[in-house]
């Protein structure tokens, strides 16, 4: 029998080398996107696969060139915006309200967009939409985005309102401010933080929302997302493109989340767990 | 006097909350709880090929009942969501377990843990297309160079699904992870050390003790993942468009090819509200599943 010093070790070091591996099985995928990105067009497609080439830029350049992929950029970037900062304006004032008054059936109703198939809505949206011929509007874009960033925003703050001492707000209406003073001169500062991260997480679900782009947009709205699919059309045979856009896809809500990591898990959860 | 002020007061700072809510409120029954409501309608339509619309009663019900592809779709779905949610809350566990040992686990590897879930399923998609590829994917030389026969992977009616559930698994298990994680630091301390003094054994820790205290949070982990795997879409249709053939045809991809390719709105509403009902008797499901196994 082992003396427990050495079970010991054996043990961290069992543990260290399921981790390496967990890491391995997770990054090798996306290692291998942006190596393939950055493949010269003939080696992409080589068999068996390569792991050292030279490196080329020439899959972002063609991707440029050959699609208006910065166009499409843009078109994300204004309905991702637009949409977080609709969820912030709604939101806010809600979650703070929701937490001041213990009536949380607002924050729940908000919920059921997480639990309905998104065409169940898109079906209703697309024959409204027509007929007001809003069908390739942002405004459209926008505003069904909004449904997947305002629960979000919404549930991450409860907890940060929640947070804060009772005493404070019943300081401040001795003093004669009202409720939406307080909400905004008070509460808000003392949220900043939990405000920062559910702006953060809004934007990267509006970002990677597929749905609703698919077939409220059209040309000149089409966000990155939704054309992703012409890139795979076009891809079939130059994968180094393919991958070069699927990287540039991804960049956003990976920076994003790694700067808010550490705060994620409460907020990926809508409040079922307490991380 | 005082009195009537002090209710003149409280009234004004509950309309005040009141309208601090309502934006919110107008905008989700706007966009949600009204279209639902003109979805239900929809359902009892039927739309001509001339696009003119008519009270159908029951017929689209009826349809579904003997439309093979509803039955089919329902197959795939449900096959998907038990083959993804098993892999997914197995290696979740696992992998929490190990992140719990690992202390002082630094910022940027959680990053890379929660790497897959934050992109978006598209880009999931999109390179597992690569790299599945029957003939040139780097998964097949893979395979092949360890003696194994190559597979066809998504090209294939039978591997379609298995693989779809990979990608899923690939994707969402850091998540699972997490959310255990979440548990398993909340866990009271103390249990463990009653058990090290009895001398059980690191399983028998696991299965007696761990287990047992963490299932709610399990639960939970499952109604989260339940939620988002039946209504299976974003993966399907950027790799195989419910095909090869009919073969991963989900329920979610039926009835978005119904209403937006084939443009029977009244159909689809009710494929669309047969499975919004199939998502909320699962989440009841487990809710209830989750009240029994509280502490």
């Amino acid at each position: 029998m082992m003396d427990a010093p050495t079970t010991d070790r054996w043990i961290r070091c069992l543990n260290l080398l399921q981790l390496v591996l967990a890491g391995i099985i997770i990054m090798t995928p996306t290692v291998w996107m942006v190596l393939s990105s950055f493949k010269p067009s003939f080696e992409v497609t080589a068999y068996p696969p390569t792991l050292i080439f030279s490196p080329t830029m020439e899959n972002y350049l063609q991707l440029t060139r050959t699609t208006p992929f910065v166009s499409y950029a843009v078109n994300s970037l204004i309905v991702t915006i637009g949409s977080t900062a609709l969820g912030l304006l709604f939101g806010v004032p809600a979650a703070f309200a929701v937490s001041w008054t213990r009536i949380s059936w607002p924050a729940i109703l908000t919920l059921a967009a997480r639990m309905a198939p998104g065409t169940l809505f898109l079906l209703p949206w697309y024959v409204m939409f027509r007929q007001v011929g809003m069908i390739g509007s942002y405004t459209a874009l926008i505003l069904s985005h909004a449904v997947i960033t305002l629960p979000i925003v919404i549930w991450v703050l409860l907890p940060s309102f929640d947070s804060i001492p009772r005493s404070v707000f019943e300081a401040a209406q001795v003093d004669g401010c009202s409720v939406t003073r307080i909400l905004w001169r008070i509460a808000l500062p003392l949220v900043a933080s939990g405000v920062a991260v559910a702006a953060i997480l809004a934007f990267v679900f509006s970002w990677n929302y597929f749905l609703f782009a698919l077939v409220l947009s059209n040309g000149d709205t089409k966000t990155l997302i939704a054309a992703a699919f012409n890139f795979i059309g076009e891809g079939s045979t130059q994968w180094g493109a393919l991958m070069a856009a699927a990287t540039l896809i991804a960049l956003p809500p990976l920076i994003l989340a790694a700067l808010v990591q550490r705060w994620l898990v409460s907020g990926l959860t809508l409040g079922a767990v307490k991380g | 006097m005082s009195d009537a002020a002090a209710t003149m007061a409280q009234g004004r700072q509950r309309l005040e909350l009141s309208a601090l809510s309502a934006p919110a409120v107008i905008f989700t029954v706007a966009m949600i709880a009204f279209p639902v409501v003109y979805t239900i309608w929809l359902g009892f339509q039927s739309f001509s090929n001339t696009g003119k619309q008519s009270f159908a009663g029951l017929a689209n019900y009826s349809k579904l009942i003997s439309d093979n592809e509803f039955w089919h779709g329902l197959w795939v779905t449900i096959a998907l969501y038990v083959l993804s949610l098993v892999l997914q809350l197995v290696f979740g566990i696992w992998l929490a377990l190990i992140l719990f040992h690992a202390k002082r686990l630094p910022g940027i590897v959680r990053s890379l843990f929660i790497s897959p879930f934050m992109m978006p399923p598209v880009v999931a998609g999109m390179m597992w297309l690569v790299i599945l590829d029957p003939s040139l994917g780097a998964a097949n030389y893979i395979l092949q160079s360890l003696g194994l026969p190559p597979s066809e992977w998504l090209a294939s009616p039978t591997w379609v699904i298995p693989t779809v559930a990979l990608i899923d698994s690939w994707q969402w298990t850091p998540y699972v992870a997490l959310i255990v994680l979440g548990g398993l630091q909340s866990l009271p301390s103390s249990v463990y050390e009653a058990a090290q003094i009895d001398g059980a054994s690191a399983f028998k820790t696991f299965q007696r003790i761990t287990l047992p205290l963490l299932l709610p949070t399990i639960v939970t982990a499952a109604i989260l993942r339940s939620v988002d795997l039946l209504r299976f879409f974003d993966i399907i249709y950027i790799t195989t468009q419910g095909g090869p053939g009919n073969a991963s045809n989900t329920l979610n991809i039926y009835g978005f090819r119904v209403g937006f390719e084939f443009f029977n709105i009244g159909y689809a509403s009710a494929l669309m509200l047969t499975l919004t009902a199939i998502v909320l008797g699962a989440v009841l499901a487990f809710n209830r599943l989750r009240g029994a196994v509280a502490w």
